[in-house]
Order: structure tokens, then sequence, then C-alpha cells
């Protein structure tokens, strides 16, 4: 991996917490290595707990590395930026607000023209048309999650750190809000680092996936998925990456089910 | 037909109270305490000297001054306290040891501080609420959700921005709450606030009736006056959580 | 936000429409003012309890008023001795009605409170339930009395009586209450017996269940309950407003003694505009028998203080250090030859004018 010309550069992190008995530590990241190119749709899937989640708040400065290297764009990580805007599992959408003034969160400091503008523009982008004066509570959760997306993009990130962002939506909306994510991303040419615990999701949006080991986690594997998109989920190309991931991870997906690592 | 029941269930509820409140009276063959039709005469006695309004302003007064002071020191004072430590450090111990004292304890205090005009039951309504009031607003902002904060950190949002577009919001629900709690007890204590020798409001109307003579049935019109101004009071109140920036705090309802 | 800018708009809206209301309908702000009456603030405030011992004080205010238009005093009434006491020493009433025990007590503490005048003499009973077996001291044994305050000549009453009786304080149970709560306690037999300034032992005679045990006047002649006090600082800054105030109680204590036809107009005055309570009630307490209570004879006597003395400090409510000289002040008392009655003719036709 060219470490030079990467975006993102994780070398060597590790990360451990106060356990609950006194001088306790969990090691949670240990020995972790990534780079994430500008412009690239990563993935990063583990089992469940395994610390993915804290790797990508570690990028996106909410949380602190004890050991090791974090750098973004050159630059070491010293807490969140507004050029890179985290997109949460549990809904960062503000319910006070409406899903024009949250998608215009961002641009406070921008003439009022622009504003209206570039939220239109995002609204449109994401389907939300007609929804302009909606509060959150009356929307569904994958709506909410369009909001949240499209305030990230409007606030004009190069990067998108996104944690588990569909994992609390009914299946059918996932599977519309994975093509309409790769929609927005190569219209909108950004940077995406993208955790799930789902194996399929991961193959049918990344152009790489970052498997992780059991904790305390480290990178078990990269696979780089080469396959046109939109992605035929029966082609050979995509079952053969599906099933070396569940490989990775130890599972034997012809044993029976349908690939969900749960 | 929902809403036919809704009227009828608290107006029967209040029917068999009245009945029964009657012929326990009558049974108890007193004529001490009052029959609900002589409260009733009592009220028009007091509408008719034109007493019942003076005394339901001079009350409302009191509690409408005393309960705005808790509100404009009591929310910044709790959204203080639950974003900086130090200063929940500091202060919440002293907080938590006033908290207790029943507003009766103060009336003495409120006399030699004030004199007996109209600031010593405002003070008095004023302490009583002024501690719901922060108290609510602290633990507000102390559960707030961390994901608003990271997102508005996120965003580059920070120190008063932070506050006024994301802590203020983000407690209002649970503050609201709490200012509709703190109403309730500012009403609660007018009674206790009037009796410092004010010479109006509902609480003095009570007090004044005891020392009527047998004018039981006017202190018995002073309570009906009380509760029913509550009932009124907690239904304005409960407007603000009508509003669309914090409907999301109440559930489904 | 729309909500904090509707509910502050709306919250000044109402503190200044709620603040209107009080304004004009409570404390007169928009009345017509008199040119040359004092204005409230300026006015010299006594504290009284709505209590026949506190009589001349609503009596002079309302006669100043009717014989020349207005008065410079404001008596305010509290309900209870607590609040009475806190106030004046707040500085909010410089003199006050106060029960003379209660006064030394004060003075002892270091709180500089003169007694200038007497309220009344006589005018306290001991009730009890009509349908109770006590006629004598003597069967108040085991029995609950109860009391205003621990500073109430009522409780040195009662230790006098106890005393005669040959009986201690052990041999009974005291409570203290607020004398307008006696009456119904006594009615629900909550206590054997009750003792207060009138009307509220009256009032039990009046609705029926109440006998007397005795009347002061009866068993303590003479009997001084309250006293009118003055804070040490305005005798020294405004003598001659005391002197106004002293001179204008006693004539008006001249005055209620005078005839039954006055105490009758008292009765109807001061029941309608400063006490609050039926007329009917001050009617009987001042009238049956006519000297259950009494406004004149109200100079500072030294032996009068002295016996409340003595039986205060055997109830151990004061230490030994009171003195008469240092918590009285008799040189606003007027010479007896001097004094006369209030010119006030009474009330015409029987009708109460407003209170101004």
């Amino acid at each position: 991996m060219d470490n030079a010309k990467s975006l993102i550069h994780v070398r060597d992190c590790w990360k451990s917490f106060p356990g609950k008995k006194p001088g306790e530590q969990v090691h949670v990241l240990e020995r972790v290595n990534l780079n994430v190119d500008a412009g690239e749709f990563v993935c990063v899937v583990g089992p469940s707990g395994c610390g993915k989640s804290t790797l990508l708040n570690i990028i996106g400065g909410f949380f602190k590395e004890s050991r090791g290297e974090v750098r973004v764009a050159g630059a070491p990580v010293n807490g969140p930026d507004p050029r890179r805007i985290f997109v949460f599992q549990e809904n960062g959408v503000f319910p006070w607000l409406t899903v024009e003034e949250n998608i215009g969160f961002g641009l406070m400091s921008r003439p009022a023209e622009e504003r209206k503008e570039r939220v239109t523009h995002y609204i449109n982008m994401v389907g939300l048309s007609g929804f302009e004066k909606s509060y959150p509570r009356e929307l569904s959760g994958g709506m909410r999650q369009r909001v949240e997306i499209a305030r990230a993009l409007a606030a004009n990130a190069e990067v998108l750190y996104m944690d588990e962002p569909f994992g609390a939506l009914d299946f059918l909306t996932r599977i519309k809000m994975r093509t309409d994510l790769i929609r927005i991303w190569q219209a909108e040419k950004k940077t995406l680092v993208f955790v799930t615990h789902d194996i399929e999701e991961a193959v049918q949006l990344a152009d790489r996936v970052v498997v992780m080991s059991k904790r305390p986690a480290t990178v078990a594997e990269e696979v780089v998925v080469n396959l046109p998109r939109p992605r035929d989920l029966d082609s050979p190309g995509y079952l053969a990456a599906r099933d070396r991931i569940f490989a990775i991870m130890g599972m034997d997906v012809h044993g029976g089910g349908t690939g969900d690592p749960k | 037909m929902n809403r036919l029941i809704s009227i009828f269930l608290p107006l029967s509820t209040a029917v068999i109270f009245l009945v029964v409140w009657h012929f326990l009276v009558r049974l108890s063959g007193s004529d001490l305490f009052p029959t609900p039709m002589e409260v009733v005469r009592g009220i028009r006695e007091l509408i008719e000297k034109g007493l019942l309004l003076k005394y339901i302003v001079a009350s409302l007064f009191r509690v409408s001054w005393g309960f705005m002071l808790a509100v404009l020191v009591g929310v910044p004072l709790g959204l203080i306290l639950g974003w900086f430590r130090a200063a929940f450090q500091a202060l919440n111990p002293m907080i938590q040891i006033l908290r207790p004292i029943s507003p009766i304890a103060w009336i003495p205090v409120a006399i030699l501080w004030f004199g007996i005009d109209d600031t010593a039951p405002v003070f008095l309504i004023f302490l009583a609420s002024v501690f719901p009031i922060t108290v609510s607003s602290m633990a507000a902002v102390q559960n707030m959700q961390l994901v608003y904060l990271r997102a508005a950190q996120n965003f580059g949002v920070k120190g008063p921005q932070l506050f006024r577009r994301v802590i203020l919001p983000a407690a209002l629900p649970q503050i609201i709450t709490g200012i509709r709690i703190a109403l309730g007890i500012a009403w609660l204590v007018v009674v206790a606030a009037e009796m410092i020798a004010v010479n109006s409001g509902l609480g003095y109307l009570i007090i004044d009736a005891r020392n009527a003579g047998k004018r039981y049935d006017l202190v018995v019109a002073g309570m009906v006056m009380i509760g029913l101004i509550g009932l009124v009071l907690d239904l304005l109140i409960r407007q603000l959580e009508k509003f669309d920036e914090v409907k999301w705090g109440y559930g489904q309802r | 936000m729309k909500l904090i800018s509707t509910t502050f708009l709306c919250g000044a809206l109402w503190l200044a429409l709620i603040t209107g209301m009080h304004g004009s309908l409570n404390l007169k702000w928009f009345a017509f003012k008199v040119p040359g009456a004092a204005a409230e603030s300026e006015k010299f405030r006594i504290g009284f309890l709505p209590v026949t011992c506190h009589l001349t004080c609503p009596v002079t205010d309302f006669i100043n008023q009717q014989v020349e238009g207005q008065s410079s005093f404001e008596p305010v009434r509290f309900s209870g001795w607590p609040e009475l006491k806190e106030a004046f020493l707040s500085g909010y009433t410089p003199a006050t009605f106060i029960l003379a025990p209660m006064a030394m007590a004060l003075r002892e503490q270091g709180v500089p409170i003169k007694v200038v005048y007497l309220g009344h003499r006589d005018g306290s009973a001991v009730m009890v339930h009509k349908d109770s077996k006590i006629y004598r001291m003597e069967d108040l044994r085991g029995k609950r009395i109860a009391v205003p305050n621990r500073y109430s000549n009522q409780r040195l009453l009662v230790f006098r009586a106890l005393r005669n009786a040959g009986m201690t304080i052990k041999d009974i149970e005291l409570v203290e209450m607020p004398p307008p709560d006696m009456p119904a306690a006594l009615y629900s037999k909550a206590v054997d017996a009750i003792s207060s300034g009138e009307p509220f032992m009256g009032q039990t005679e009046i609705d029926g269940y109440g006998r007397v045990l005795w009347l002061t006047k009866d068993v303590w002649p003479n009997f001084i309950s309250c006293v009118l006090a003055v804070h040490e600082d305005f005798i020294k800054n405004d003598r001659a407003t005391v002197q106004r105030l002293v001179d204008g109680i006693a004539s008006s204590g001249k005055w209620i003694d005078q005839s039954m036809d006055n105490r009758m107009d008292a009765a109807k005055f001061v029941a309608k505009n400063y006490y609050n309570q039926h007329p009917r009630l001050l009617e009987f307490v001042l009238s049956k028998p006519p000297d259950r209570v009494t406004y004149t004879n109200l100079a500072l006597r030294k032996p009068d203080f002295e016996e409340i003395e003595d039986l205060a400090r055997e109830a151990g409510i004061i230490g030994g250090d009171v003195r008469f000289e240092d918590y009285t002040d008799a040189s606003f008392v007027p010479e007896a030859s001097a004094m006369n009655a209030s010119a006030y003719e009474g009330l015409k036709g029987g009708e109460v004018p407003p209170r101004k």
C-alpha cells in the first residue's frame, strides 16, 4: 500500500479502556494498520463487539488512540473536524430541527442564499423533497438516515465515517439505502469509511473490505472487491468475495442459512 | 363517543364526590363544616363583595413573579451545573441541602428580610420552585444523548453556540417537565406564602376566614378556588409540550 | 426558537397584565390621591391581631379617619404571634400590640423594645365544652388545655390557677394553638379547655358548645395580656408620633368605655373594616358582661408587671434579668386628668363607612 498518497493513515494503532476493576485494562485494538485513499469506499467488517466502531471513532477524532499513529490528510487527528463527518448508528439527526434545518446545520456561517441552495440540492439528492418542513419524529428510520447523510454532504465533508448506519433499518429499506448510497457516492466522489457487521452489505458496497479479528482486534485481512457497479448479487465474483470473507471470519457459509454472520 | 366519555367520566366523579360530601356533612350533624351548597354561597358572597377577583389576582401576581424569577434563575443555573463539572461539584451539595427545606420553614427568614409586603411571598414561591427547575435542567443536560453532542462537535460548533443550538434544545423537553412540576409546587405554596400578613390572596382568604369565627364555608371556598386555578394553570403550561421543537421528548401521545 | 420567544413574549405580557391588575385592585396604584395625605409607605405601621385585646388599635385608626379625614397610622393585621413578632423585629412595624411576657423576653434577649402603654384590661377566659364535667380547676387534672403561645398571659393564667388549686404543670397538658383554631378544636373535643383573647372564647358560647370555666376578671382582676410596644429607635427619633399614638389609644379606650352605644358602634366598624368577623361576635364579648374586657386604666403600673414577671419566671419563659425600668417607657402615658375621650360622635344611623 502506498502510504504517501493515502488520505487516512493508521499505523500500529492500539486502544485500551479502563476496566471495571481498578487498574484493569481492556484491550480493544492491537497493532491495527489501515490506509484509505481519497475517493475510496472502504468497509470494515468484523465480529460484533470486536472494536471496529472504536477504530472509526479514533479516526473520527472522538477517541484518542492509546498508542500508534493516526493521520488524516497528513495531519494527526486531534478531535472531530467539520471536513470529515460522522454518521451515527443511533441517528444523530437533531429532533428539534426540521429536515431542512438539520441539513443546513453545518452551513450556519454561509450566506442564506447559498445555504438554501445547498439544502435544496441535497434534499433532492437523498429523495426527501416534500419533507423539508417535517420533523424527524414524523419520518421513518430510513428517511432519518438520509437526512443525516444529506447533512454531512451539505456541509461539504470530504470524508464520511459511517458507523453501521443501516443497522437499525428493516431489510427492504436497507437494500434501497445501499443502492442510493452508491449512487450518491458516485455523484459526490467522497471518501467513505463504512463500518458494518453485515458481510453481504460490505461486499455489495465497498471497493475494499477490511476484515477484523475478534477482540483484541487487528486487521485480519483485506479483500479487494473489484466488481462493476451495480453489482449482481449472483455473480461468481460477488459470491467468491463474500465466501472469502466468511472463511476469514471462521464461518462456513455452505453449511446452511443465508450467510448472516450473526 | 370517546369525547363524550372523556367529559362524562370526570364530571360524574365530581358529582358523586359532591353528593357524598353533602350527605356526610348532613349525617355528621355538624354545623361547622360546610356543605357544597354553602360553599357555593360563600363563593357567591365573595364575588358580590368583589373580593374573589382581587384575591385571585393577588395570588396569581405573587405566583407569577416568584415562578418567573425561578425560571429565569433555575434554567440557566441548571444548564451550567449540568455542563460544567466544576460548577456541579461546587454547588450541587449546597443545592441538595437547601432543596428539602420546606418554604414554611423559610417564613420567619422571609419576614425578617423582606417585611410583609408582596416581596416575602414572592420570595417564598421563588424558593419553592427554583430548586425543581434547577435540578431538572441539570439532569436534562447530564442525561442528554451523547450523539447530539458528538454530531454538533463534528460540525465544529462550540462555546455559547453549542449551548444555544444543541444543549438547550436537547434539554428542553425535560426542562419543560421540570417547569411544569415547579408551577404546581409554586401554586401549592401560595397558601403558606400568604400566611405572612399580606392582606389579599387566596391563601389569605383561608387564614382570614379562620379569624372570622365560623366561616369554614369561606375556608373551603378558598380551597376550591385554589384547586380550580391549579387545574387551569396546569392545562396552560401543558401547551408548552405541544411545540414542535420539544414534541419529540414526550413519546407518542 | 419559536417556543422560547413565544414563551417569553406571553410571559412578559402576562406579568404586565397581572401586575397592572394587582396594582389597581389591591395596591390602589391608580387611585386618586388626596393632596397632602400621607403616602402608604410613610405611614406609621402598627401590628395587631384580630382580638379584643388589640381593639384600641383599629378604633384609633378609624376614629382618626372619621374625625380628621385621614390617619397617619396604618394598622397591619397578623394571624399569629410569630409573624407579628418577626415583622416588628424586621422593622416593618415600628410599633405593635404584643403579649406582655413576650415583650419582656424580647427585651431580655437584647431587642430594643419598649412597652409604652397597655392595650386593655381583662378580656380573656378559659372555656370548656358544655358537655364536659369540668367545673373547677381540679377537674382539669390530666386534661389538655390550649393556649395561644408560650409567652401568652393565658399560659401564665393557667400557672396562676394551678398554684391556687395546689396543682403543678405536671398535672395537665398544655398545647400551643393559634386562637382562630381554638373554637374548632374545642368543638371536636381535640382539647378539653381553651384559653385566648376574645372574641374566640365568646364565639364558642354563641355557637352553643362552649361554657365559661372562668373569666379573667373574676380570677385575676386587672389582668393584662397585651401591651403597646414601640421600637426604641423610634422613640429616640420621633417622640411626637409615638406620643400621638399613645394619646390616640388612650382617648379611644376612654371613648369605648364611655357608653354601651360606643361599644356597639366599635363592634360594628371594627368587625366590618378590620377584623372581617361577624359584628355579633364583638357585640357579644363587649357586652356580656360589659366588663368582660375594659379599655381604661391603661397606665403602666410596676406591681402589675412584677406579678407577670414572677409567673413568667416560674413558667420558665424569662430569666432573672428583666427590669420594669428597662422594658417600659412610661413617659408617654397621659395624665389621667388631662385625658379626654375621643370626640368621635359614633356611627350615624348604624351605617359603617368604609375604611380608607
